[in-house]
């Protein structure tokens, strides 16, 4: 035990410390930075949160609009890096992107008419996928050829008699089709050792998706020399995937020739689909060595190399080619005539197929140079690509840096990229004649074609030309935010020395993010002249230790403090389908569960999951009010399951079962104030006061299939409210020793009757009270009861027009003024709120020392109690809350 | 592949031309933030994202995560 003096000696020499000799050791802190790679290039203690937005634009079609929207992407990124120790550091990373829309599945002349227009009420509204081999006959499947085997466009009125040309088709055009919404998770991380002049790393992670799985390791060592002028990197990695593509039985498989997969096709079982997966495993091996070099006192120079080897299924399982299988016309299989036109192929699509391994190789150098006039810093990079494929890309990019004063930097950038075509790559193929035109599924036509095919556009040859913008600015206390924008054109004609894609495949895209990023080391330094230093740690949590899973609930009183946290909630139900509180049969919700949408039931939930990540960031205004903004990024799954007792769909597609639905985006943003209405020893009383603002999306609609529309997803998977909510809060909050206690009433109001689909959430009252009991000085374990009580959904989805399946038969579709899914006890805005209580278990860390000092971590757990739900809903199996807090 | 050739010799060239001796305390400019080899990893991380759901020279990223990219 340290006597009490020695504590007083420690804190005398650190007030003696040279003001000097520390601007000093902060310079020299600094350096070791200066050369690294980007894998470790800032130092100390950092947080950072960045939410993305990737949005395409829409193909050309020949003039046909199609049904589905281009793709957007939204993408969440967290992660933090930690020094263990003055050597080891830890960084993590958290990354999600979900995706929908619409992506070429096959590419063919125009004469094809690959997206079929379909009309509703009179007028064109977009136009459906359509590769369908045999069938509807010779005005859909065929294109008739010149002597030059070149595709011609015919008169359509002729098609019966005597097929005339109309002259070559010059025209290529993609089929367009799409997923409904997915979403990714990855997770990775980076340990690092350092040495004076020496670093190695391991690393690894994993990348979830319903269709594609990798795990993936690497390892890298970095030596420095000559005064660490010289900068020598090294790494290895390794990644294993698989893929389990599902193949649609009612949507992909009929019309493709996946005879080539035969051996991976597996059924799929998690769910009642009938679907068929290509499972497809892959490896990956890549090695790279770099060099970063000091040319001078404003310059760095850096060169490297790569190499990565591939191996397995490369091919994207939801790429097919068209291949015409090229016969005279006149031969009796068709029945068509021509007095003019030689040849006529029959198309047929087949899923690509790419060689079973791929060596690529990367070379890339980059310089980076002061501009001392005006104190910015010019980047240029050059990346030289090659591989055994038959593809060469240049890539050409040069940022400018320019720090603007008081803290604002802003950064034009413009990028070129360009690339030939792999050798396999043909928009379209054609081979001789098929033993049977009409079969879509034939060993005989696999044998005519190429050995390695493909005609996704991003193995053709191209060029890409991007610019964009980024405006950081630096905040006091480690604060950075960063926005950025960036436009992207990638065109046949770009390519380097001509000779590109035709501009058919010619798109753009933009994608925005904005970055948040705290350093609290920079806290740390700033501290280290604070002579409150030691105290502040402890000014922070002056407050009780509070459950995970309450919000509102701590004021801080030092004016200029901020507090930056992370809440991630989880959500599951996946119990018994209730009723009033009760467990339901199947035959009661058939008749009863949908009354109010005009109908019987087909179908109920059979799980749903919910994640949610919060930022939260709050700021001490003065001692006794706090504002607070927090962001709020969603995402949901579920799978819906038939009830027993009733007639089946022909297709399951009727009902939606088809392996189940994701969600994801930014959800509603939340702005706060807490006012702190009484204090006194031990006892607080705060009130909280604000508003969501309907960021989050309600207008997401299921995918028009087989010819008709599906409106809506149901109301629990959209992403938000779509109204302003009032979020009134009031919290008492009392401590004694080692005891802590507290109570809450919450409520959500909406503002607005009907959001601008035309429901509105029901209002909600929540009320809570809890104990609390420091087991260890750090270390609170926290129980607390919970009610809450929320109304069913006022209103409902407006009226959509569209192609409705008559009685849930896909084959019978007509006109209809309202398409949205009514046959689900989701779909009826009377089966959401209810009453409910849960009890939560909860644990809350506050780290005193070490290299998390400050942080405050807890996690809670809330069991269902009772669920007396309105109407007809699956049960609650629990929630997780999880938050990180650190305040400054 | 001439062109290429051409490329990685214009490229390289700067290399060969020998270093000045900078020492340590004439490395300021060298430490500003802007000066590091990548000011902005995250966007970066994004847009490359991006580009390798985009470009067949999107690899080389193996290891390194990323899924599928096949929208």
């Amino acid at each position: 035990m340290l006597a009490p003096g020695a504590v007083v000696a420690v804190i005398k020499a650190e007030k003696m410390v040279n003001p000097g000799l520390q601007a000093l050791t902060a310079a020299a802190l600094m350096l070791p930075g200066l050369v690294n790679s980007t894998a470790n290039a800032a130092d100390g203690d950092e947080f950072n949160f960045q939410y993305g937005r990737y949005e395409e634009s829409a193909r050309d079609l020949n003039g046909v609009k199609s049904q589905y929207k281009p793709i957007t992407v939204d993408s969440l990124h967290s992660g933090g890096k930690v020094n263990l120790t003055d050597r080891i550091k830890f960084a993590f990373n958290f990354i999600q992107d979900t995706w929908s829309g619409a992506t070429p599945i096959t590419t063919a002349p125009s004469g094809r008419q690959g997206n079929q227009p379909y009309r509703q009420f009179g007028t064109v509204a977009g136009a459906s996928p359509y590769i369908q081999t045999g069938g509807d006959g010779i005005e859909t499947n065929t294109v008739y050829f010149d002597r030059d085997l070149k595709p011609l466009l015919v008169d359509p009125d002729s098609l019966f008699s005597d097929v005339t040309s109309l002259g070559q088709d010059r025209k290529l055009v993609h089929t367009m089709s799409t997923a409904s919404p997915e979403t990714r998770k990855e997770g990775n991380f980076k340990l690092s050792y350092e040495w004076d002049e020496a670093a190695v790393d391991i690393g690894g992670g994993i990348s979830v998706e319903h269709d594609y799985e990798s795990r993936f390791g690497n390892a890298g060592v970095r030596l420095d020399f000559n005064q660490k002028r010289t900068t020598l990197n090294a790494g290895l990695s390794y990644t294993n995937s698989d893929s389990f593509a599902r193949l649609s039985d009612h949507f992909t498989k009929p019309y493709l020739n996946y005879i080539a997969y035969q051996s991976q096709l597996k059924p799929v079982t998690k769910d009642q689909s009938g679907d068929t997966q290509i499972l497809g495993k892959r490896d990956d091996w890549g090695g790279n060595l770099g060099l970063t070099q000091v040319v001078n006192k404003d310059a760095l120079f850096k060169l490297g190399i790569g190499f990565t080897h591939s191996q397995g299924y490369l091919e994207n399982p939801y790429k097919a080619v068209t291949a015409f299988f090229i016969q005279p016309v006149g031969l009796p299989s068709l029945g068509e005539f021509s007095s003019t036109i030689p040849f006529v192929g029959i198309g047929k699509a087949f899923l690509e197929q790419r060689p079973d391994y791929r060596n690529q190789w990367i070379f890339s150098t980059g310089w980076v140079q002061h501009i001392n006039p005006l104190d910015a810093a010019f980047h240029f990079d050059y990346r030289f690509f090659h591989d055994d494929w038959g593809i060469n890309a240049h890539t050409f990019e040069g940022d400018w840096v320019q720090p603007l004063g008081a803290g604002w930097s802003i950064t034009p950038r413009v990028r070129y990229y360009s690339q030939s075509a792999a050798d396999f790559y043909h928009p379209y193929l054609i081979v001789g004649p098929s033993a049977d035109p009409g079969n879509a599924n034939l060993a005989s036509d696999n044998a005519k074609l190429p050995s390695a095919f493909s005609s996704d556009h991003r193995l053709s040859g191209y060029g890409a030309l991007s610019g964009g913008i980024m405006l950081s600015k630096q905040f006091s206390k480690g604060i950075r935010l960063d926005a950025g924008f960036e436009y992207y054109t990638h065109q046949g004609d770009l390519k380097l020395g001509g000779g590109g894609e035709a501009d058919y495949a010619d798109f753009n895209y933009y994608v925005a993010n904005a970055t948040l990023n705290v350093n609290l080391t920079t806290l740390g330094r700033s501290l280290a002249d604070d002579p409150h230093a030691h105290h502040r740690h402890h000014s922070h949590h002056h407050g009780a230790p509070l459950p995970a899973g309450l919000m509102f609930g701590h004021v801080m009183s030092t004016p200029g403090d901020v507090m930056v946290g992370y809440r991630y909630m989880y959500s599951r139900q996946d119990g018994d389908m209730l009723y009033a509180g009760k467990t339901v049969s199947d035959r009661a919700i058939v008749d009863n569960g949908c009354i109010e949408n005009g109908g019987t039931c087909r179908t109920v939930p059979e799980f749903m999951n919910m994640h949610m990540h919060m930022l939260d960031i709050m700021y001490a205004a003065t001692d006794w009010l706090n504002l607070m903004v927090m962001p709020q990024f969603m995402d949901m799954d579920m799978n819906a399951r038939p009830l027993s007792g009733i007639t089946p769909a022909a297709s399951g597609a009727v009902d939606h079962l088809h392996g189940g639905h994701d969600t994801g985006a930014v959800g509603d943003t939340g702005m706060y104030a807490l006012v702190k209405l009484f204090q006194t020893e031990g006892h607080q009383i705060n009130m909280g006061l604000g508003v969501t603002a309907p960021t989050g999306k309600v207008d997401i609609k299921l995918n028009r299939m087989h010819k008709f529309d599906s409106g809506y997803i149901h109301y629990g998977m959209q992403l938000g409210s779509g109204t302003w909510d009032f979020k009134p809060s009031l919290t008492y909050t009392g401590q004694a020793s080692d005891w802590s206690w507290g109570a809450q009433v919450s409520g959500t109001k909406r503002l607005e009757a009907r959001n601008s689909v035309g429901f509105a959430l029901g209002d909600a009252v929540q009320s809570t009270a809890w104990g609390s009991y420091n087991v260890l000085d750090w270390l609170a374990a926290s129980v607390r009861g919970i009610y809450t009580a929320q109304g069913a959904i006022k209103g409902g989805f407006q009226a959509l027009p569209g192609d409705c399946a008559i009685n849930y038969n896909q084959n019978v579709v007509q006109p209809c003024v309202d398409i949205n899914p009514k046959g689900g006890s989701m779909d009826n805005p009377k089966n959401y709120g209810g009453h409910y209580w849960d009890v939560g278990f909860g644990l809350n860390a506050m780290i005193p020392d070490g290299a998390f000092a400050g942080h405050n971590f807890s996690v809670e757990w809330l069991q269902p109690v009772e669920d007396n739900v309105n109407g007809y809903q699956l049960e609650r199996s629990g929630t997780l809350n999880a938050t990180w807090m650190y305040a400054f | 592949m001439k062109i290429s050739l051409f490329l990685i010799a214009l490229f390289t060239a700067p290399f060969l031309t020998a270093c000045a001796e900078v020492q340590p305390w004439e490395r300021g400019n060298l430490a500003k933030p802007q000066m590091a080899l990548d000011p902005y990893p995250l966007q970066s991380e994004l847009r490359g994202h991006s580009y390798g759901a985009r470009e067949a020279a999107g690899a080389g990223n193996a290891g390194t995560g990323g899924g599928c990219g096949c929208y």
